[in-house]
């Protein structure tokens, strides 16, 4: 290995950590810099939407690793936006106008929020939209709901639900608008969304499915808005989760390709030589699934970080984990692995939310993905032995499947 | 039954309790997790440092826990956590068995 390898980061987010940390455990000498946007060292989302506003976290608790952590394992930490990258020349320069070379290059740009547009007459209304994606975001909506009460959710996914229901669990009222005829999306099994939306209405919540904002008006400090459905809401606040997109404007004309996020291999290897992407940024091959696809969750961005590394030092660890990912509303737990769609058969486990609801999703007798809610950590276990049972690409008994009286770790071991 | 002066509290039976299978045991206001592993019985703090979570219902692999939650790993030996979101360990405590019995000390 290189004794002076440069190895510089662009974003520092969770895959970058991770991937940092990574190539420090295997390679003591090379280089590494991170290029950082925000003011902090890079942290956890999850909470954000969640412990952070109900009070339960503080946003000093969020940070992957400590200063000491970045001092002690030689990791540089730059508070510099990159404004340009020569994958040619393999220069990066900072908005300081200063050049820096590189010998390799991870990008972690990330994702970001996909915004509301109410045209150029509604500016002030667009510009008073709340979005989550970082703690300076999660602060405003804290303050927000500590200081009014009634509050428009336009997007009915995962992110604008966790928000909804830190909101009603601070006693104030959420309205949520969903254009869809569920909640989450096509991915969530309809019971599943249904369960969740008694949920979040039994605490207080408005829901309004197939719905479109009409117009919205802001008068003194309310906002009018006018439903497609004849409904509607007098609110404070606006607060948007529809959607994310790969932060990509940096590398757009340039030779990287870029297709849904910066495309990659199962190596994290980008089409320019010595680039590698890892996270919400890049759309990578899964040779289990053989397909492209992205992702957007905390356990993808670490494991992702991690191969991204493996890689960068040439130890050649294709990504292959099993998607997965959780969302935390109210004392539910929901939880999806795998794949969730392209199934020939949906089967059910349990029926009770204290014991936990689960479907998999199953193709030619195979598990593909699941899908489970429950209380707490009710759902957990089976959700993690679908994804198993799913790797080891072995044939179900779909009457053991749906028995709550065998342990799905029987099925694991046939 | 004592040994020295460490207090053994009893748990449960042995019977039916197979290799994987998690224990919860609460005593005094606590609660803790008892496992059954190849080479024997271990037990840590019952919730999960990352979140209140009962670890009860995690998943065994090897000598690890899983928490059910947020997957956050630990070993069950030692209660060190290995993977985030977990970075806090769980303590542990001595477990014996005496006469088709379980024991756990928590003194």
């Amino acid at each position: 290995m290189s004794s002076s390898k440069k190895i510089s980061i662009l974003g520092a987010g969770q895959a970058a950590a991770y991937a940092a940390s990574e190539i420090r455990k295997h390679d003591k000498a090379s280089r590494i810099t991170i290029f950082s946007e925000e003011n902090y060292l890079p942290y956890e989302r999850p909470p954000l939407s969640k412990d952070n506003i109900t009070g339960k976290k503080n946003f000093e608790e969020l940070s992957f690793f400590s200063n000491d952590f970045y001092n002690t394992n030689n990791i540089q930490i730059e508070n510099q936006a990159v404004e340009k990258v020569d994958f040619e020349k393999k220069i990066l320069i900072t908005n300081d106008s200063k050049s820096q070379t590189y010998d390799s290059l991870l990008i972690a740009t990330g994702s970001k929020n996909k915004k509301l547009n109410f045209g150029e007459n509604n500016k002030d209304i667009n510009n008073g939209i709340l979005y989550l994606r970082n703690i300076d975001d999660s602060k405003k909506i804290k303050k927000a709901i500590q200081t009014h009460n009634r509050f428009a959710i336009v997007g009915g996914g995962f992110i604008g639900l966790e928000i909804a229901s830190s909101i009603a669990q601070l006693g104030k009222i959420a309205h949520v608008i969903e254009m869809g005829s569920q909640l989450m999306g096509r991915v969530i099994p309809q019971k599943i969304a249904s369960l969740v939306l008694d949920y979040h209405e039994k605490n207080g919540n408005s829901i309004f499915l197939n719905s479109n904002i009409l117009s919205i008006k802001k008068t003194n400090n309310e906002y009018q808005i006018d439903l497609n459905n004849n409904n509607q809401i007098n609110v404070d606040f606006i607060i948007a989760g529809i959607g994310s997109i790969a932060n990509v404007d940096l590398f757009e004309n340039t030779s990287l390709k870029l297709d849904n996020g910066i495309v990659i291999d199962e190596f994290c290897r980008t089409s320019v030589e010595d680039v590698f992407a890892a996270g919400d940024v890049a759309n990578f091959f899964h040779p289990f699934y053989g397909t492209q696809m992205r992702l957007e969750s905390y356990q993808h961005a670490q494991n992702h970080g991690i191969a991204a590394a493996k890689n960068i030092l040439g130890l050649n660890s294709p990504y292959i984990e099993i998607p997965w990912m959780w969302s935390d509303q109210f004392d539910l737990n929901l939880q999806l692995v795998g794949i969730c769609n392209d199934f020939d058969q949906e089967i059910q486990r349990g029926d009770m939310l204290e014991e936990g609801i689960i479907y998999f999703f199953l193709k030619n007798k195979k598990i593909i993905g699941a899908c489970g809610i429950g209380i707490a950590g009710k759902v957990g276990r089976d959700i993690r032995l679908a994804g198993k049972i799913s790797e080891s690409n072995i044939e179900i008994k779909i009457e053991e499947l749906k028995n709550t009286e065998i342990k799905l770790n029987k099925l694991l071991k046939k | 039954m004592s040994e020295n002066n460490e207090n053994w509290l009893e748990v449960s039976d042995e019977s039916g309790i197979e290799v994987e299978d998690i224990v919860r045991f609460d005593h005094d206001n606590k609660t803790y997790c008892i496992y059954k592993l190849e080479d024997g019985y271990y037990a840590t703090d019952g919730l999960c440092t990352h979140e209140t979570v009962h670890l009860e219902d995690g998943l065994v692999i090897d000598d690890e826990i899983e928490c059910p939650m947020h997957q956050g790993i630990f070993k069950i030996k030692t209660g060190e956590a290995i993977s985030p979101p977990a970075c806090v360990d769980l303590k542990t405590y001595p477990v014996k068995v005496d006469n088709g019995k379980i024991f756990i000390s928590i003194s």
